[in-house]
């Protein structure tokens, strides 16, 4: 099934920031793949995702969305006190989608043994995995990934690699937002590059 | 919708089971509070229907801000709010879930702080079943308000500050209401007790309502 | 997600002016009324003049918070900058316009009452309603982002003036339950005549030029701010 518009788009996206323009007219398209966003420190990688996934108001311009959007910050996003399972379970019921996939997800990020302890229990690594493992459990055509690789190990970098493989032949679309990793360059259909606020696309 | 709102109160109900630390500050602080009048103004003036009311009162606005602002606080941990905002309904689910979640915080720790100040300061009771009406009411009536505040006042600078300075003006109907029902119901004024607890009710649906309404606005 | 419109040139810097002008010349007018026209009152003396003051400041303070609920709603529904000008310059001046009654409120209060602050269910509301206004500049001051403050600014200012009414109320049954002394009730508003009534009327036409010159002259310097904001 091939649909003309995009999975998500921004167009003519600008975003102030405390007083300060952090994107500057950005118009941009995701369509179903993986497109890689590429650019040093600081030049707007995390609020282009961040203004993809609607969480930042847009100052101009326009945001198109054609479907539910998973959002993976920085940070792993899971709530304190409750165990990584639980937090998963949370996502998925709030999405209405069914919770029985995600012991078998979180096994196969290697983190079934602990899945049962609370996440402020888990060292940095297993929560970043347990947060990755979202990506099999909530099946929603759009994926951004902000920085996806930290505190993985390789082990974590290969099994993330194999992840993203699998959304991207499974037809959805997927952004990763990375200043160095190469690993996942060979899968990647587009490129943009964010450079002071600006963006291209290759 | 309400499935939703569900979903999030019991998602924190969780988390404070297991980390009650909104819970245990809250009581502590109640505790502390009632301990401190009796000492300070006297057993005597303590036990008078109105000084105790309004105290209990003024001490559970504090707890709420207290509970609310450590829920928040465990919300900014590994960005989890940002978590549940960027699910579709996300931003329009956490008011309730959070009203939800802290009304049945707050039952129980009003109900801790009740039952401690009613035997430290040893109050005789004219009609029970009246004041754990109003306080049930009143305790419903305080949350809405104090969510909203914490919302708006979320990662600034200063906030445990500014908190109260924007939640306790607003509360003003409130506090009145939950003080003098409460002392009504501790004097045995059942109609008194009875209209005041009926204001709360209103108050907490007024403000239950315009939270629903508008805070998902100001989650950015 | 809504557009914010870059605000562009108003017609207030034309006006403005006149409107300084006219404000300042009602106000001669109504003051002079108020001090040499106005008769005497026959319970009060010359101390009830200070009400063509009172009450133009009381109703400065309660017309500038409708204008920030307003605009707060407008910020809300359109995302154009200019209603939260108008949001902020219409808080400063109706924080201003509250304090001055709070003032004029216990200077009346002494030689009347006999105490500089009485817990009559109106001042008590006006006191709360300033306090109220002083955390809305608070919240304003301490976001740091435009839009954020705009929005967090607009949600408390609706909450707030959703809020002054019931306040008035609790205040006012809860002091119904307990008695008043009498001296706070036989001391009401003196009956006016009909050459009272008129300067009255001048003083709040006076006021609300006044209100509306200091208007003009906020939510220019906040555009011309915001058009600052826009354009680094």
């Amino acid at each position: 099934m091939r649909t003309v518009q995009s999975s998500a788009s921004l167009h003519d996206a600008t975003v102030v920031l405390d007083d300060r323009v952090i994107l500057r007219a950005v118009s941009v398209a995701v369509d179903p793949g993986l497109t890689l966003v590429r650019g040093p420190n600081g030049s707007g990688k995390t609020t282009l995702l961040r203004a993809l996934a609607g969480l930042v108001p847009l100052a101009r311009g326009d945001r198109r969305v054609a479907g539910d959007i998973l959002y993976i910050g920085h940070r792993p996003m899971l709530l304190r006190g409750l165990t990584a399972r639980e937090n998963l379970e949370f996502f998925v019921r709030f999405r209405g989608g069914d919770t029985r996939g995600i012991d078998g997800a979180l096994r196969a990020w290697g983190v079934g043994e602990d899945m049962d302890r609370p996440v402020e229990r888990l060292s940095a690594g297993e929560r970043r995995r347990a947060a990755l493992a979202r990506v099999e459990t909530e099946q929603v055509p759009l994926l951004l990934l902000d920085e996806p690789f930290a505190d993985l190990d390789d082990a974590g970098v290969s099994r993330l690699r194999q992840s993203i493989g699998r959304a991207r032949d499974d037809g959805r679309a997927i952004v990763v937002a990375t200043h160095a990793h190469p690993e996942l360059d060979d899968l990647a259909r587009t490129r943009i590059a964010v450079d002071n606020g600006a963006a291209t696309a290759s | 919708m309400i499935d939703r709102i569900g979903l999030v109160a019991v998602r924190e109900l969780r988390a404070e089971r297991r980390q009650p630390d909104g819970l245990v500050a809250a009581v502590t602080f109640i505790a502390v509070l009632v301990l401190l009048e009796s000492l300070v103004v006297g057993p005597q003036i303590a036990r008078d229907p109105d000084v105790a009311s309004a105290l209990f009162w003024l001490a559970l606005a504090f707890a709420t801000i207290l509970a609310t602002m450590r829920s928040f606080d465990r919300e900014l941990e590994d960005d989890a709010l940002e978590g549940l905002v960027a699910l579709p309904g996300g931003r329009d689910a956490l008011f309730g879930g959070k009203v939800l979640s802290l009304t049945i915080v707050l039952v129980l720790v009003a109900a801790i702080g009740g039952l401690l100040s009613l035997v430290l300061l040893d109050l005789p009771v004219a009609l029970p079943l009246h004041l754990i009406a109003v306080v049930l009411l009143g305790v419903l009536a305080l949350p809405p308000i104090v969510v909203v505040d914490v919302v708006l006042a979320l990662r600034l600078r200063a906030r445990a500050a500014l908190v109260p300075i924007l939640a306790l003006p607003v509360l003003v109907p409130q506090l009145v209401a939950a003080t003098r029902g409460a002392s009504a119901a501790l004097s045995g004024d059942a109609v008194g007790a009875l209209s005041w607890a009926g204001l709360l009710f209103a108050f907490a649906v007024v403000y239950t309502v315009v939270g629903l309404t508008i805070v998902p606005a100001a989650i950015e | 997600m809504r557009e914010i419109s870059i605000p562009r040139g108003t017609p207030l810097p034309r006006i403005r002016p006149w409107l300084g002008i006219a404000a300042a010349a009602s106000f001669v007018v109504a003051s002079a009324m108020a001090l040499f026209w106005a008769p005497t009152d026959a319970v009060q003396g010359d101390v009830y003049r200070i009400l063509y003051v009172h009450v133009p400041l009381a109703w400065l303070a309660y017309l500038a918070f409708v204008i920030v609920f307003l605009a707060s709603v407008g910020w809300l529904w359109t995302k154009r900058p200019f209603f939260d000008a108008v949001a902020v310059a219409s808080a400063e001046i109706g924080v201003l316009f509250t304090g001055l009654f709070l003032v004029a409120g216990s200077i009346w209060a002494k030689p009347t009452w006999g105490v500089w602050w009485t817990w009559e269910p109106r001042l008590v509301t006006t006191a709360i309603m300033f306090v109220m206004y002083v955390g809305y500049l608070l919240l304003r001051g301490l976001s740091t982002d435009f839009s954020r403050r705009a929005t967090r600014a607009a949600v408390f200012g609706i909450i707030a003036v959703i809020d002054v009414p019931i306040v008035h109320l609790s205040v006012l049954w809860a002091n119904s339950l307990h008695q008043l002394p009498t001296v706070l009730r036989a001391a009401g508003s003196p009956a006016l005549d009909s050459s009272m009534l008129l300067t009255l009327m001048i003083s709040l036409f006076a006021y609300t030029l006044i209100y509306a010159y200091f208007m003009s002259a906020r939510v220019s310097l906040e555009l011309a701010r915001q058009g600052r904001l826009w354009t680094t």
